[in-house]
């Protein structure tokens, strides 16, 4: 079974929310679609869902063209960012809706209940209006209840974003052992943290202002971002930039610092370009001889949960470092930062393309820190 | 000072009170009277100002042709009422949710100009449409029957059916009908599974206007019915002639009226839990 | 917003009735007027604008048109007022609110023509308890309903003592459903009950404000039923209004074309006062402050 997007573009009330996307999804298979808010992915969920029709270009499952099939006659799950369930009906009688309207017999659907409120921890809730219920249960009820169908395509649209951090912490691990054993579905799940995504695992379809901009192994495009909006796009904070000046043997940043030109940056043509490097890849302590170094004053430090940005400057350099702890600096406070070259990346100054990405053997840490 | 303020305040709401009981007290005094009681001047209390009787409550529960019969007009209304306001709740409910969730284009007319009209049929003065509804009534074989007045009622109701439901809709996010679309009801299955049963308050509050508008109206009730179906307020207004005992006159208003004052009690419930407020803006 | 073959099945049935109950009345009416329709000549002849060259002429429609502004104008702002001073009496905690609120709705539930009997007999000038309370203060017995300034004010009093609960009902509920916030906000401020309602609750009141006052002022242009039962028009023409006048003139005197031509231009002056009305109430409330 396979979902093919040929070409497809949507327009509502005269604003393109997406244009020319061509995607293929495999049965089995896990998608998450990552970008910034109003970058297209709800819309690129209702699509898929049926619930919208493309204003352009072809949808076909199994060769099929499957746009002018009503929702209802689809199996197609979709959770909300909202928590929806059907106020009127109690716990049960919510999860057991999709499979009455089936008309599947009654032991079938006592079973399958039982089965997913027992994945889901929900088993005690069951005579509970979803009203009387916190957000993280009535999430889990939703859930319960699209993955009680079987659909063939379970879109989850930012399903944890309006839920607080600690329920979300606590849910991702979960999401990860239940779809990873899935060998019947799609599964397409939407979100706008690149660290969620890493999490989760999978496949990734990075989507920008309604178009695609890389898809591929969602680690894969994490060390090599196909250009500067996805590498931008696919960190948080997003990967800092600073203009560059490739001449001789030499990298020199907009900031004066000079690189030599070697190890994966070698092969860097002469001429400007854009170096990159990842917050978490900018240090206070000096961990490697062959460390570059930087002076800059701190502009604004801000703890977030167990972590601390601080937003540096110095003259055309305007980063941001991660700092593990909680940490507090003066503003205006000078500040020395370390850096390993071999963490750049390089992208092109034309049209943003990766020019060269930091070797994958030695950022086995790098993936899991995000 | 403040103390003179909450004296202030319980005074005015004492006053008021008492203007709105005034017609009711006195309306239930006067029905107890005989025309001894009711010539000799205004008097209030009983058995120390005038000799109480239950004639003008008796006469009503004679049957026809011996006394006032209110029993036949009172099951007149209660039909006409019911019928007409659950038609319109039906109609007007499907329009709205129509309104609410799809989008309409003919020309210039959009889904706000749809709901305009229907919203506005309210502005119509009865008598612009008195003849016309007489004629067509007529026409139509309707003149002096229920089935004529439920008719025109539901041109009356309809619009505050669709006035107070369409944002009641609108309150109830898409996202619930999409789930139910995706759970494999079609629209009207959605409609009638999911949605219906979400809007209670809503159908309560718009069922309450058109009983309280449907029961309440008299213009059209008296000129398109003359014998064979008369509606409760056009059976008490013939009663206001000259010669009308007023004691009996009493006692039949006080009957035809109380079934809604209960009514009130109903909308201010409503009214605490704050669902009107969404319905009326 | 979803786009569904189904969808007309929703909206066709409500919107086909209404439009075959209320259109057809419309167009004949409109039709009507250019006819000498009358109880000697029933039937749609074409009579050409004479119905209106006569209305031009017919003071005493004038006069109902005026006597029905005044009295849907004067009865419509008591209400706003009283309505409003009692729900900001019952808005807040008080002893025996449900006990207010619910009293205060009653009279908007009672069939206004069936408590307009009961006005008549309190209104009556020799039996009635009103007279009755007045010669008890030592006052002259006053002629409710048999002077023509008095019969108004009479017609006044019912309108008010039947539709206040209305604007009550509208703006309490819209007083519950404020935002807490700019109250507190004031209150921090040290703002008075005097400012506080002029600065806060009047400003956010106005939009709901402007829809019960237009509410009010569309059922007022109606008034007719009243009229009918409390004074039949009198004494003389003194209380008659434009619905009332045009009933005497269609439905008792059988002058079908007349009245049809009175009722198209009564609506259409309706339409425009209304439509000014609403244009300058928004004006007015929104720009107050």
């Amino acid at each position: 079974m396979s979902l093919i997007l040929e070409a497809v573009g949507s327009m509502a009330e005269d604003q393109m929310h997406l244009a020319d996307i061509n995607l293929t999804f495999e049965k089995g298979a896990f998608y998450v679609v990552l970008g910034a808010t109003l970058a297209g992915k709800t819309s690129l969920l209702r699509l898929l869902s049926g619930l919208d029709q493309p204003t352009s270009g072809a949808i076909t499952m199994d060769g099929r063209n499957i746009v002018e099939v009503p929702v209802w006659k689809r199996r197609v799950s979709m959770v909300y960012q909202q928590f929806i369930n059907y106020p009127h009906l109690d716990v049960r009688a919510n999860i057991a809706f999709p499979l009455q309207r089936a008309g599947l017999p009654g032991d079938e659907i006592d079973a399958r209940i039982n089965e997913v409120t027992a994945l889901l921890g929900i088993g005690e809730l069951l005579r509970r209006r979803p009203g009387e219920l916190s957000g993280g249960q009535q999430q889990r009820v939703a859930l319960a209840r699209s993955l009680v169908k079987n659909a063939d395509l379970l879109l989850l649209d930012e399903p944890l974003v309006n839920l607080d951090y600690k329920l979300r912490e606590q849910l991702r691990p979960e999401f990860r052992s239940l779809f990873g054993n899935n060998t019947s579905a799609i599964i397409v799940y939407s979100t706008t943290e690149p660290l969620e995504a890493l999490m989760l695992g999978g496949r990734i379809i990075i989507l920008d202002e309604g178009r695609v901009l890389q898809t591929g192994d969602v680690h894969e495009a994490f060390h090599n971002p196909a250009c500067e909006t996805v590498a931008r796009v696919f960190n948080d904070p997003p990967m800092n930039m600073i203009s560059a000046d490739v001449a001789g043997e030499r990298i020199i940043l907009g900031d004066g610092l000079v690189l030599p030109r070697s190890g994966h940056l070698a092969g860097l043509p002469p001429g400007p370009c854009r170096i990159g490097i990842r917050a978490n890849d900018l240090n206070l302590e000096q961990s490697a001889a062959d460390d570059m170094e930087l002076a800059a004053e701190v502009q604004l430090s801000e703890v977030n949960g167990s972590e601390t940005y601080i937003h540096i400057h110095h003259n055309e350099v305007s980063w941001v470092v991660r700092e593990d702890g909680v940490h507090s600096y003066a503003l205006g406070s000078g500040i020395r930062i370390r850096f390993n070259p071999g963490r750049l990346f390089a992208f092109s100054s034309a049209d943003g393309r990766l020019l060269a990405a930091p070797d994958n053997l030695v950022s086995g840490s790098a993936v899991m820190e995000g | 000072m403040f103390v003179l303020y909450r004296s202030l305040k319980y005074f005015v709401l004492l006053v008021w009170s008492a203007f709105v009981a005034l017609p009711f007290l006195w309306a239930l005094t006067t029905s107890f009277k005989t025309a001894n009681g009711v010539v000799s001047g205004a008097t209030y209390i009983p058995w120390l100002q005038y000799e109480p009787s239950l004639e003008g409550w008796k006469v009503l529960f004679r049957g026809e042709g011996k006394g006032i019969d209110i029993i036949t007009p009172y099951l007149n209304s209660l039909t006409v009422t019911l019928s007409a306001s659950f038609i319109s709740l039906l109609l007007g409910t499907l329009a709205a949710y129509g309104l609410s969730r799809f989008s309409w284009r003919a020309g210039p007319i959009r889904n706000a100009d749809i709901t305009f009209f229907f919203i506005s049929q309210r502005i119509m003065p009865p008598i612009v449409l008195s003849i016309p509804f007489f004629l067509m009534l007529r026409m139509l074989g309707l003149l002096d029957s229920r089935a004529g007045l439920v008719l025109v009622y539901i041109a009356l109701l309809m619009p505050i059916v669709v006035w107070v439901m369409v944002d009641f809709f609108n309150n109830i996010p898409r996202e619930l009908d999409e789930t139910a679309m995706l759970d494999g009801c079609g629209p009207l299955e959605t409609f009638w599974r999911v949605i219906l049963p979400n809007c209670k308050p809503g159908l309560v509050v718009a069922g309450l206007f058109c009983i309280v508008f449907g029961w309440n109206d008299f213009f059209f009730a008296f000129i398109l019915t003359f014998t064979e179906t008369q509606l409760l307020p056009v059976a008490i207004v013939s009663l206001n002639s000259s010669v009308t005992p007023w004691w009996s006159l009493s006692a039949s208003s006080l009957i035809a009226v109380v079934p809604l004052v209960i009514l009130a009690f109903v909308i201010e419930k409503y009214l605490s839990s704050g669902n009107l407020a969404g319905a009326i803006k | 917003m979803l786009n569904l073959r189904h969808k007309y099945v929703f909206l066709l049935p409500g919107l086909l009735v209404l439009l075959a109950i209320i259109l057809f009345p419309l167009l004949f009416t409109i039709r009507v007027s250019f006819s000498s329709w009358d109880v000697v000549m029933p039937g749609l002849d074409w009579f050409g604008g004479r119905n209106y060259t006569r209305m031009w002429a017919d003071g005493r429609f004038w006069e109902a048109m005026q006597r029905l502004v005044m009295v849907a104008v004067s009865s419509v702002a008591l209400q706003y007022v009283l309505g409003f001073s009692l729900a900001l009496l019952v808005w807040r905690n008080i002893r025996m609110k449900r006990f207010f609120r619910v009293l205060f709705l009653v009279p908007m539930m009672t069939t206004p023509v069936i408590m307009t009997v009961i006005w008549r007999t309190i209104f009556h000038e020799s039996l009635g308890p009103l007279n009755n309370f007045i010669e008890m203060l030592g006052l002259p017995a006053v002629p409710w309903l048999s002077t023509a300034s008095t019969a108004v004010i009479s017609l006044v009093i019912v309108e008010v003592w039947q539709w206040t609960p209305f604007m009550f009902l509208l703006l309490l509920a819209g007083l519950l459903s404020l935002p807490r916030e700019p109250f507190q906000a004031a209150a921090i401020d040290g703002a008075g009950p005097v400012r506080t309602f002029f600065n806060v609750t009047m400003p956010l009141m106005a939009p709901i404000s402007i829809g019960a006052l237009i509410i009010r002022l569309i059922e007022a242009s109606k008034i007719m039923e009243t009229v009918y039962v409390l004074t039949a028009g009198g004494p003389g023409t003194a209380t008659e209004t434009a619905s009332y006048y045009i009933y005497i003139r269609g439905l008792r005197e059988f002058q079908i074309g007349y009245a049809a031509a009175l009722s198209v231009t009564y609506l259409v002056l309706m339409i425009i006062a209304l439509t000014i009305i609403a244009k300058i109430l928004a004006r007015i409330m929104i720009l107050k402050d």
